[in-house]
């Protein structure tokens, strides 16, 4: 694979072959990176909890019961998750899915970055336009993004630990506001720019919402609550398979 | 995001004034956020830098033809519409999640579709309240249980199968999948963000934004294409500030 890879990108990124630039090795191995460190972590923590637990009025075997729930807990989310991602492989491929989509980001920013990040360069995410050059810069969009996250979250705990939580409490009612209004303006916004494109774009987007709307509808009853972490998982599914149908109906020369 | 509106105030009080007992147990507290600070720090730190390592390799050693102009303008155009979010995001987590925890939940991600509801179910389960020790320390396990089943079911279905799969799907099914990702990824995200954060109010406004925006003022001024999105987020939390309700906030909590 290193072979095709250099021969693919030596063209000077201008194609549109995102997999074999995505597919480097030196990815690979930056996914495995952040993998380990999580492990890493995970094992500290958990060794450090385990020495200080009696001394937080907790038992040993309630730290073993919160592991294991939290793990149990997990099962159902990390599947939804796995779903999204695999549907942004062909986008993104494998490493970067992992380590954005899979760890530290979300199907939700990271799409969005990467589709602000590539109208930079006055290309589409996933179209004709869409080179290996656009996807090393939407990548590196969505990673600077995400540490833009944890470096916030370096810089502000231990303020917030020392001093409460007075950033919260500067103006509530501007925290009511503020962060609704700049995650609904983001996504309406990024949704609102799919619509020129074609009209199979605007029935991807609206079998997606309508399919995320059923989910969460029939989520309130208790029996179907997991439909609400599928939604998107299943909603992204369902516009993929209608915009596929769409697209071989509509242009069979294409 | 969906717990924007967790009253923050609250817990501040209960983190600070939590219980001082022997002096060998405060010890033995002590050193467990100097552990889960300074280990924290460090593996968060080592994940930042080795999530950006990938991306930077990619522009700039694989011989894609990509200036740093291009990526600066990526990078402000992303910053543009998710910079809020970035400070406003760990603030609004760090009462529910505790100091030590802080540092696993920005890393693993997904924070409020997977890890939040694993940290409360173990919370839950063992009875212990958001904010005092041992919900951070049920918080604490219940991130490590949950980030080990999302790492191997992200290993397994995703990095093995899923590169599997895609090795095989035909190019065709590839190339429309990349082609309506987004509207089919933002269909569902934007009717999950209105049914999450439920404010009517800013969902209308950033609608009205959103179509105003993309429908009348790109038309007329379509270099401002790469910035609309920006543009869309600073009109939506302006007019939701101004038209927003000026009744006493004391309702926020919920």
């Amino acid at each position: 694979m290193p072979a095709i890879v250099s021969q693919a990108v030596a063209a000077g990124g201008g194609s549109t072959d995102i997999l074999a630039a995505a597919n480097n090795p030196v990815l690979w191995a930056c996914a495995a990176g952040v993998f380990a460190v999580i492990i890493l972590q995970s094992v500290i923590y958990m060794k450090a909890a385990r020495k200080a637990a009696p001394a937080a009025g907790m038992t040993p075997s309630e730290l073993k019961v919160s592991f294991r729930s939290g793990a149990v807990a997990a099962i159902g989310p990390s599947l939804a998750v796995v779903m999204v991602a695999i549907a942004l492989l062909a986008v993104f491929g494998t490493p970067a899915v992992l380590s954005r989509i899979g760890l530290i980001g979300s199907a939700a920013y990271d799409a969005g970055s990467a589709s602000i990040a590539a109208k930079t360069s006055g290309a589409e995410l996933g179209g004709p336009t869409y080179t290996q050059n656009i996807f090393a810069i939407a990548f590196f969009a969505m990673s600077i993004g995400g540490a833009m996250w944890m470096l916030s979250t370096l810089i502000l705990t231990p303020l917030m630990k020392r001093g409460g939580t007075k950033l919260a409490k500067v103006n509530p009612a501007a925290m009511s506001i503020v962060p609704g209004a700049a995650l609904l303006g983001a996504f309406m916004a990024l949704g609102a720019a799919e619509v020129p494109k074609s009209s199979i774009h605007v029935l991807a987007l609206g079998t997606s919402a309508a399919v995320m709307g059923v989910c969460i509808f029939l989520g309130k009853r208790p029996k179907l609550s997991w439909l609400r972490e599928w939604g998107l998982g299943f909603a992204i599914v369902a516009a993929l398979a209608v915009a596929f149908m769409a697209h071989t109906a509509g242009a069979p020369a294409a | 995001m969906s717990q924007t509106t967790i009253s923050t105030s609250a817990t501040a009080s209960t983190r600070t004034s939590t219980t001082a007992p022997a002096a060998g147990t405060e010890q033995e507290l002590a050193e467990f956020d100097r552990t889960t600070s300074r280990w924290g720090r460090l593996t968060m730190l080592a994940g930042l830098l080795i999530s950006l390592a990938g991306p930077i390799y990619l522009v700039f050693f694989t011989g894609l033809e990509i200036s740093a102009g291009q990526l600066w303008t990526a990078f402000a155009a992303v910053a543009a519409v998710f910079a809020v979010i970035w400070v406003v995001e760990p603030a609004t987590y760090f009462p529910i999640l505790g100091p030590a925890a802080m540092y696993q939940a920005f890393m693993i991600g997904n924070i409020s579709s997977k890890l939040l509801p694993a940290a409360l179910v173990a919370q839950n389960r063992i009875g212990a309240k958001p904010g005092t020790r041992r919900g951070d320390f049920a918080a604490v396990a219940a991130i490590c249980g949950a980030a080990a089943v999302h790492l191997v079911s992200l290993a397994i279905f995703v990095g093995f199968l899923g590169t599997w799969l895609i090795s095989i799907i035909p190019a065709g099914l590839i190339d429309v999948a990349r082609l309506y990702i987004l509207p089919a990824v933002m269909g569902a995200v934007i009717v999950q963000s209105i049914v999450t954060i439920k404010q009517p109010r800013v969902t209308i406004i950033a609608a009205a934004v959103a179509v105003l925006i993309q429908f009348v003022v790109l038309p007329v001024a379509p270099g401002i294409a790469f910035v609309t999105t920006g543009i869309a987020v600073a009109a939506t939390i302006l007019a939701s500030w101004l038209a927003r309700d000026r009744k006493p906030v004391a309702a926020a909590a919920d």
